[in-house]
C-alpha cells in the first residue's frame, strides 16, 4: 500500500468488501474511469469500486504503481540514471511476473482492467488467453479454456474443409 | 450486446463477461487464429462471423507496410515490432504465379495488375491475401488508376480512374470518342457497367501524375507531379494544394499542403494525414502531419538525417549510379523510413538510427491491414470467372 508522501494527493479507493486503499492520485489516475471522476470532482472522500474485491483491486494498483511514470515511484530503489531502454525491459520483465497467477484470477483481473480502463493492463491481461487461442490446437484450447466441443464430427470437418488456408 | 444476447444463455468462456471475450479477446486474434477459434464451438462461430464483429476485427489489425520480393512474385508485409531477427520483420502475406504489380491496396484487398506486352496490363484482379479470394476485373486499358475506395451510401467497393486517352493524343486535342472524355471516371467491383464519368477534365489534372492516395476521413488525398516543363504556373501562385476526393459525394476539392506537393509524397499515419519530403542533396527527410484535420495546420513531426555515410559503407562495391527511394512507413503508432539504394534496402528509425538492411526487397508506398469481412463482389465474379486464381 502506498505510503503518504509529502506534497503528494492521495485518493481512497474503497472496494466492496469493505477495505480501504489510500493511492496517490497519480496513481490511481493510471485508470481513465477513475480519472474522470476525479476531473469531473465526483471524487472527494473516497472512490468505491464496485465489483471488485480486495485481493483483485490490490493486485491493480500494485501494477498501477509500478507503471505510473517514474516520479518517485514508492518503494522502488530505482537509480536516477536508468536509460529508458532499460526501464522499459524492466517493466517487460515485472510484467512477466505479475501475469503468472491462476485463471481465475487472471480473468478476475481482465475485468477490473476492463472496467477501470487500464489499457496496458488490460493488453497484459487477455495477450495470455489470446496466446492460448493463437498458439494451441483446438483440442488445447478447449481443455485450457474448459470449454467443451458442441460441434458433430462432420460438423468440424466442414468448417476445417471451407477454410483450409488456416487450418494448414 | 446484440450478439451476446444472440449466442444464447450460455457464455462464450466460463467467468467472463461475453463482451469482454468478443471485443478484448477474440477480436485481437490475427485472422488465422479467428478462423480456427470458430471450429472450437458452436457459440464462438456465430459470435465471431457477425458483419459488425468482423469489422472490428478488421479494425484492430496492425497495418503493415507491404514490399515485394522474388521479382513481384511474392509480396510481403513489413511488422517492425518483431525484432528477433531482421529476416521475421517480413513475412510473406501472397505469393502469386506470376510478376504482378500492386497497383493499390485498400480496407485489406489489393489491386493487382499483371503486365502485357508494351507495358500495357494484360490482367486486373482484386484479391484478399488472408482469405486467398480473388475477383478478375476487366483491363480498363484506357485508363490510369487514381484509387480504390468504399463508397459509404451503396456499401460498394469502386476504383477511381483517370482516362488517359489525353495523355497519348495531347491536352489541347478537343477529343471525344466513343469510349470517354478527358477526366475521372468511377467503376464498382462486380460490376458489369462501364464506368461512369464524374468531372475533372481541366488539362492541369489530365497531364499530371497522381502521387497516392492516402485515405483519411473518407477522402482521398493526392499529391500532384508533372513531367518537367508542364507544371501549371497558376498552381504556384495560388499556393501549395493537394488534391482531394470525396469519396461519399465523389467529387473533387483542393487543401492546402505545407511543402510543394510535386516534390513530396502522401501517406496516412493512424488516420492522420501525412506528407513527406526529402531536401534536394536527400540527405535530410521532413516529415509532416495533419492532427487537426479540419484546420488544414500542418505541424513538422520528424526531420530525419539520414545515415548517409554508413549506408555508403555498406553499399561498397556497388557503383554510385543507383538513387535513392525513400518511402516513409506508418505502422503501430511508429513512424519508419524505408530507403532503397539499388537492390538494398534499409530500415531507418525516426531518430536517424539505421536498424536493419535487407537486399533484393523493394517497398511500395502501400500498407495491409488485414481482413475477413466478406466480399460481395468475390461472389458475383466466381461464377463467370475463368481465369486461375492469381495465388499459387
Amino acid at each position: 500500500m502506498a505510503t503518504r508522501e509529502a506534497g503528494k494527493k492521495m485518493i481512497m479507493l474503497k472496494s466492496p468488501d469493505g477495505m480501504e486503499f489510500e493511492v496517490e492520485e497519480a496513481v490511481a489516475m493510471e485508470s481513465q474511469t477513475i480519472r474522470k471522476m476525479i476531473e469531473d470532482d465526483c471524487a472527494d472522500t473516497a472512490i468505491l469500486i464496485p465489483n471488485i474485491n480486495s485481493k483483485i483491486l490490490s493486485r491493480v494498483i500494485e501494477y498501477c504503481n509500478k507503471h505510473v511514470p517514474t516520479t518517485g515511484a514508492t518503494g522502488a530503489a530505482a537509480s536516477d540514471t536508468v536509460a529508458p531502454a532499460a526501464l522499459a525491459e524492466d517493466l517487460k520483465i515485472w510484467d512477466a511476473e505479475f501475469i503468472k497467477v491462476n485463471r481465475a484470477t487472471r480473468f478476475n483481473l481482465i475485468q477490473a482492467a476492463s472496467y477501470l480502463n487500464i489499457k496496458g493492463l488490460l493488453d497484459l491481461t487477455s495477450q495470455t488467453t489470446i496466446d492460448t487461442i493463437s498458439d494451441n490446437s483446438l483440442e488445447e484450447i478447449r481443455s485450457f479454456l474448459s470449454t467443451k466441443n458442441d460441434y458433430l464430427p462432420e460438423e468440424e470437418q466442414t468448417i476445417r474443409r471451407e477454410n483450409q488456408w488456416a487450418f494448414q | 450486446m446484440a450478439e451476446a444476447a444472440a449466442a444464447g444463455a450460455t457464455p462464450l468462456l466460463r467467468n467472463l463477461p461475453d463482451e469482454i471475450v468478443l471485443w478484448e479477446i477474440l477480436a485481437r486474434l490475427d485472422p488465422r487464429s479467428l478462423i480456427r477459434c470458430r471450429a472450437v464451438r458452436r457459440a464462438w462461430r456465430r459470435a465471431t462471423s457477425t458483419r459488425r464483429f468482423l469489422l472490428a476485427h478488421h479494425a484492430r489489425q496492425p497495418a503493415f507496410p507491404i514490399a515485394a520480393d522474388n521479382r513481384y512474385r511474392n509480396f510481403l508485409a513489413f511488422d517492425h515490432r518483431s525484432a528477433a531477427t531482421a529476416d521475421a520483420q517480413f513475412h510473406t502475406v501472397a505469393r502469386l504465379g506470376g510478376s504482378f504489380s500492386l497497383e493499390l491496396c485498400c480496407d485489406g484487398l489489393l489491386l493487382v495488375a499483371k503486365s502485357g506486352m508494351l507495358g500495357n496490363r494484360a490482367r486486373l484482379a482484386v484479391c484478399n491475401p488472408v482469405t486467398r479470394q480473388h475477383a478478375s476485373l476487366p483491363p480498363l486499358p484506357d485508363f490510369n488508376i487514381l484509387g480504390m475506395y468504399l463508397h459509404g451510401p451503396t456499401d460498394e467497393y469502386r476504383l477511381l480512374l483517370q482516362w488517359r486517352g489525353a495523355m497519348d493524343w495531347g491536352d489541347d486535342s478537343d477529343f471525344d470518342s466513343p469510349t470517354g472524355k478527358n477526366g475521372c471516371y468511377v467503376f464498382a467491383l462486380g460490376s458489369d457497367q462501364p464506368p461512369r464519368y464524374i468531372g475533372l477534365s481541366e488539362p492541369k489534372f489530365s497531364s499530371a501524375y497522381f502521387h497516392g492516395p492516402a485515405r483519411v476521413r473518407d477522402s482521398l488525398h493526392w499529391c500532384l507531379f508533372y513531367r518537367p516543363g508542364e507544371t501549371p504556373l497558376e498552381d504556384c501562385e495560388a499556393g501549395w494544394e493537394l488534391v482531394v476526393f470525396d469519396t461519399i459525394a465523389e467529387s473533387f476539392r483542393q487543401m492546402h499542403a505545407p511543402v510543394d506537393p510535386t516534390k513530396s509524397c502522401i501517406l496516412e499515419m493512424d488516420d492522420m494525414l501525412g506528407i513527406y519530403c526529402c531536401n534536394k542533396a536527400a540527405e535530410v527527410v521532413d516529415i509532416w502531419v495533419l492532427p487537426n484535420y479540419d484546420s488544414e495546420v500542418w505541424d513538422l513531426k520528424y526531420r530525419v538525417a539520414l545515415p548517409i555515410a554508413e549506408i555508403r559503407g555498406k553499399l561498397e562495391g556497388h557503383d554510385g549510379e543507383c538513387y535513392w527511394y525513400v518511402t516513409v512507413a506508418s505502422g503501430g503508432g511508429d513512424e519508419l523510413l524505408l530507403a532503397s539504394f539499388g537492390r538494398s534496402l534499409f530500415y531507418i528509425d525516426t531518430h536517424g538510427k539505421l536498424v536493419a538492411s535487407f537486399q533484393d526487397i523493394f517497398p511500395s508506398r502501400h500498407r495491409l491491414k488485414q481482413t475477413l469481412v466478406p466480399h460481395d463482389f468475390f461472389r458475383t465474379v466466381k461464377g463467370q470467372a475463368v481465369d486461375a486464381s492469381p495465388f499459387i
